[in-house]
């Protein structure tokens, strides 16, 4: 009877010890900062830290509070405290990010005509200095500028750690630069903006011992830019024998081409879609 | 029926020990990955989603490649090896999840994700298409385990924010963030 009641006793005691050990930890921790987690009960436990990036064990004192090291607790996420004695205990708390120190920053595309309505677009990426997404809403400055001049600017509030924009292309052939700030700190990025499609294509021509030499005046687009060398235009003569055709590509500005009709013939120009002016050539005398 | 059940057995009496076992493991094998493939319910929702719509093609390979990579985690974590997380994974996710794997390794833990219910909601897809967010409230069965000592086992739901971009054949999870809320 005597042991009876001892062991009654015994086991109230460990009872009672078990329901004192407990395990509590802050809400929420900011990235890279330190964090205690404090402990009720006595004796030793087991003591676990599960999140991103980490899983250790450690054998604690209940009843006193265990420190978290900043670099424990560097990466944003989910964390698990498991205390574990005779039963375990847990708590959880999260690690959010601390404040931006770079920006990743993606612009499409590389290259873009002129006026092309949409054509540009940029999203904007706060990261931590652990690489973290940084959620809370920051304000994101957007600049695009040609030259000198200011083709775009907006502030946008960053949304589940995201900021975008989409806009028209500038109207001058040379260098976008596409800039992405947040307070000091700044990205850039470059959109290479190219003519757009030929505009007024024009030619003019003469007969030569060969055929016909044709030409192009300096082709445009029609803001102006010259369209870049190496764009095909399609020169096709048609005479009392047929029709001919010949492909040739822009250079310094200018597309020439011989053709061979010996009759005469309606000489027609073409780049891509646009079509040019006709040009009558007398027969050869 | 019967001359061809007898012969299967005739034959299958002369097949070596090893031959049987192997085909046993295959076929243990692939009864394992179809389980494991089941235990993670997918579902996206799309409808808020911008400035791109998803079409429908890629919010299936979406759905595929997320099922994917969580089915990877899951074996990572619960094996520690580094194998499942070469082709669902890449940038920061990967590097994180390597580092869990190297440092349960180091402290002898494993965990386990059981059942596993992911709801998706497509928040941002970028304009040219080479980003989207979504947000998970994941739901599932956390074991964890101190060699083979369970301390930890419960029903957990978790909201993470994702990236993923697409490489060459699949859609690839780069940021997985765990928050309180959305």
């Amino acid at each position: 009877m005597r042991r009876l009641l001892i062991c009654v006793a015994v086991c109230l005691v460990q009872a009672c010890s078990a329901q004192s050990t407990d395990i509590s930890a802050p809400a929420s921790v900011v990235a890279g900062d330190e964090a205690t987690l404090s402990t009720t009960g006595s004796g030793r436990a087991s003591f676990y830290l599960l999140g991103p990036g980490i899983s250790r064990k450690s054998d604690v004192a209940l009843g006193q509070a265990i420190q978290l090291h900043a670099q424990d607790l560097r990466n944003a996420g989910a964390y698990l405290a498991i205390l574990c004695s005779d039963t375990c205990h847990r708590a959880t708390f999260y690690v959010n990010a601390a404040k931006p120190t770079s920006l990743t920053f993606v612009v499409h595309p590389s290259r873009v005509p002129v006026k092309l309505n949409d054509a540009v677009s940029g999203v904007a990426f706060p990261f931590d200095q652990f690489h973290n997404l940084a959620l809370r809403p920051v304000t994101v400055d957007f600049q695009l500028t040609e030259g000198n001049a200011s083709l775009f600017s907006r502030a946008v509030r960053a949304q589940d750690g995201i900021a975008w924009f989409r806009t028209t292309s500038g109207k001058s052939a040379g260098a976008l630069q596409v800039v992405a700030a947040i307070d000091d700190l700044s990205v850039r990025r470059v959109v290479q903006q190219v003519a757009s499609d030929p505009c007024n294509l024009r030619i003019k021509g003469q007969r030569t011992a060969a055929g016909i030499l044709v030409e192009t005046e300096p082709v445009h687009d029609c803001s102006g830019n010259p369209v870049s060398d190496g764009t095909m235009v399609t020169f096709t003569a048609t005479d009392a024998s047929g029709k001919s055709t010949v492909d040739a590509p822009i250079k310094q500005g200018v597309a020439r081409a011989q053709m061979t009709a010996s009759t005469a013939a309606v000489i027609s120009v073409a780049s891509g879609v646009v079509m040019g002016n006709e040009l009558r050539v007398g027969a050869r005398p | 029926m019967s001359i061809a059940a007898a012969n299967g057995l005739s034959r299958s009496s002369r097949i070596a020990p090893t031959t049987v076992m192997a085909f046993v493991l295959v076929l243990g094998l692939l009864f394992h990955a179809n389980a494991a493939d089941s235990t993670v319910q997918v579902q996206l929702d799309s409808k808020n989603t911008g400035p791109r719509a998803i079409e429908s093609a890629t919010e299936r390979g979406i759905v595929r490649d997320y099922r994917g990579a969580w089915t990877s985690m899951a074996e990572a974590l619960e094996f520690n090896t580094l194998d499942p997380l070469d082709g669902p994974f890449t940038g920061d996710a990967k590097r994180l999840l390597r580092d869990t794997v190297a440092s349960q390794e180091k402290s002898g833990l494993r965990r386990k994700y059981l059942d596993q219910n992911h709801k998706l909601e497509a928040v941002f897809y970028a304009p040219e298409g080479d980003v989207i967010e979504l947000h998970d409230t994941a739901e599932y069965q956390l074991q964890v385990l101190d060699g083979d000592k369970l301390i930890e086992n419960e029903r957990v739901t978790l909201h993470y924010v994702v990236l993923m971009t697409p490489s060459a054949d699949r859609w690839m999870v780069r940021h997985m963030q765990a928050v309180s809320q959305f």
